[in-house]
């Protein structure tokens, strides 16, 4: 490695751990957000630095688009609600309890990382000699839908619990949005468009390359964000079964496949290799819809069945 | 060449570092929020060069997907940070 790479990446070290305290111990919450938002897209460099760019596409989506604009919303709900000076400071708090739970998972993080053999073998050779079967030449997309389709089907899971989690909590009355102005109007009706078909090329691109369900779900979610921000709505009668249909496709997809997998004598997710690029292709694609939807309707926060009908 | 490529990179994380100034000295929430924006773009380019420099063509659709999604921050910002002329009127 070149000392110009040495120093590339001593940069991008420096900058993330710089990033993640200022973000952290700043006082002014709007400043720590656009903290957060420029540590998510240092952190996606370094991910690239680290030759793992199906981690810095995840990254990208979501750590540096969706959270920073999610952040935004809800600092601008807090506003309403509490406005600044009438909240108590809890920062003192803040400092001692979870300081020490930090601390501890840090040595712990440490210890593990001192344990690791100097040499890991890994599973990369394994990975390699079962590609073939996999029915996906992007060795990460083979082992998230394929040899570890479980986890995967997990994770898709976890989005439908957070969203019912949101969902359970009181209804805010719905915020009226303001009319979008020419320039926000205009900038969508462009952006949109090339946004869901990034989605597609992202979902696609997936089964040989960088990509997936999670980078175009999140894409495609960031579109839904940009909709609602523009105080675009959906038309009452699709607020309903439509939009859960939408939400569940994903997670209850990817169970059918298991469960009809079950029903022919396989093993849990376990694809004949004939069928599996077909579906994976399958879960991926109602996994995007999903997440995309999640993701959306997350950002709004409440149920939209209290919309009124506008 | 790659040599060139990576002095280029090293260069354009120099200049994220003077956009931090901003972030960090404001005044106003803009000027920290346009920085943002500018880490975004310097991001994209130091992305394209770094594919360039690799060989690696994924890197191009990170910096795709940086392009698009710094336009969510930015409205975001405008629409629920930014105080909107209308809001004085349509509040209750």
């Amino acid at each position: 490695m070149s000392l110009l790479q040495t120093g590339i990446d001593a940069l991008l070290a420096l900058g993330l751990v710089w990033l993640a305290w200022r973000a952290l111990a700043c006082p002014d919450l709007f400043r720590g957000i656009v903290l957060f938002i420029a540590f998510g897209l240092l952190m996606a460099l370094a991910w690239v630095r680290l030759e793992a760019p199906d981690v810095a596409l995840a990254e990208a989506a979501i750590g540096a688009g969706l959270t920073g604009a999610l952040l935004l919303a809800a600092l601008a709900r807090l506003n309403r609600i509490a406005p600044a000076g009438t909240r108590a400071d809890t920062r003192e708090a803040w400092r001692n309890a979870p300081a020490l739970l930090l601390v501890l998972a840090g040595a712990g993080l440490g210890l593990a990382v001192l344990s690791l053999l100097p040499e890991p073998a890994g599973l990369q050779a394994q990975v390699a000699a079962e590609l073939g079967r996999s029915g996906v030449s992007n060795p990460v997309t083979a082992v998230l839908l394929n040899f570890r389709g479980y986890d995967t089907l997990l994770e898709v899971l976890v989005l439908l619990l957070a969203l019912l989690a949101a969902w359970s909590l009181e209804a805010e009355p719905p915020r009226r949005e303001a009319a979008p102005g020419p320039v926000l109007d205009l900038l969508l009706r462009l952006l949109l468009p090339v946004l869901v078909l990034a989605a597609a090329y992202l979902l696609w691109a997936g089964a040989h390359a960088p990509g997936g369900a999670f980078q175009a779900g999140a894409v495609l979610g960031a579109a839904g964000v940009l909709a609602l921000l523009a105080g675009w709505r959906l038309q009452p009668h699709l607020t309903g079964l439509p939009l859960r249909l939408a939400i569940v496709i994903g997670p209850g997809g990817f169970l059918l496949v298991a469960w009809a997998l079950l029903l022919t004598g396989r093993p849990l997710l376990e694809y004949p290799p004939a069928l599996a690029g077909a579906l994976i292709l399958l879960i991926e694609t109602l996994a995007t819809l999903s997440i995309a939807a999640t993701l959306a309707v997350l950002f709004q926060g409440s149920r939209p069945a209290a919309e009124p009908p506008a | 060449m790659p040599d060139l490529y990576h002095a280029l990179t090293l260069f354009l994380l120099l200049n994220l570092g003077a956009g931090l100034w901003r972030v960090v000295r404001g005044p106003t929430a803009a000027d920290r929020m346009l920085a943002a924006q500018l880490f975004g773009t310097t991001a994209v380019a130091i992305l394209l060069v770094l594919a360039q420099a690799g060989g690696v063509a994924a890197l191009r659709d990170v910096a795709l997907v940086f392009a698009l999604l710094a336009a969510v921050a930015a409205v975001a910002f405008v629409r629920r940070a930014w105080p909107q002329p209308e809001d004085e009127h349509d509040r209750p």
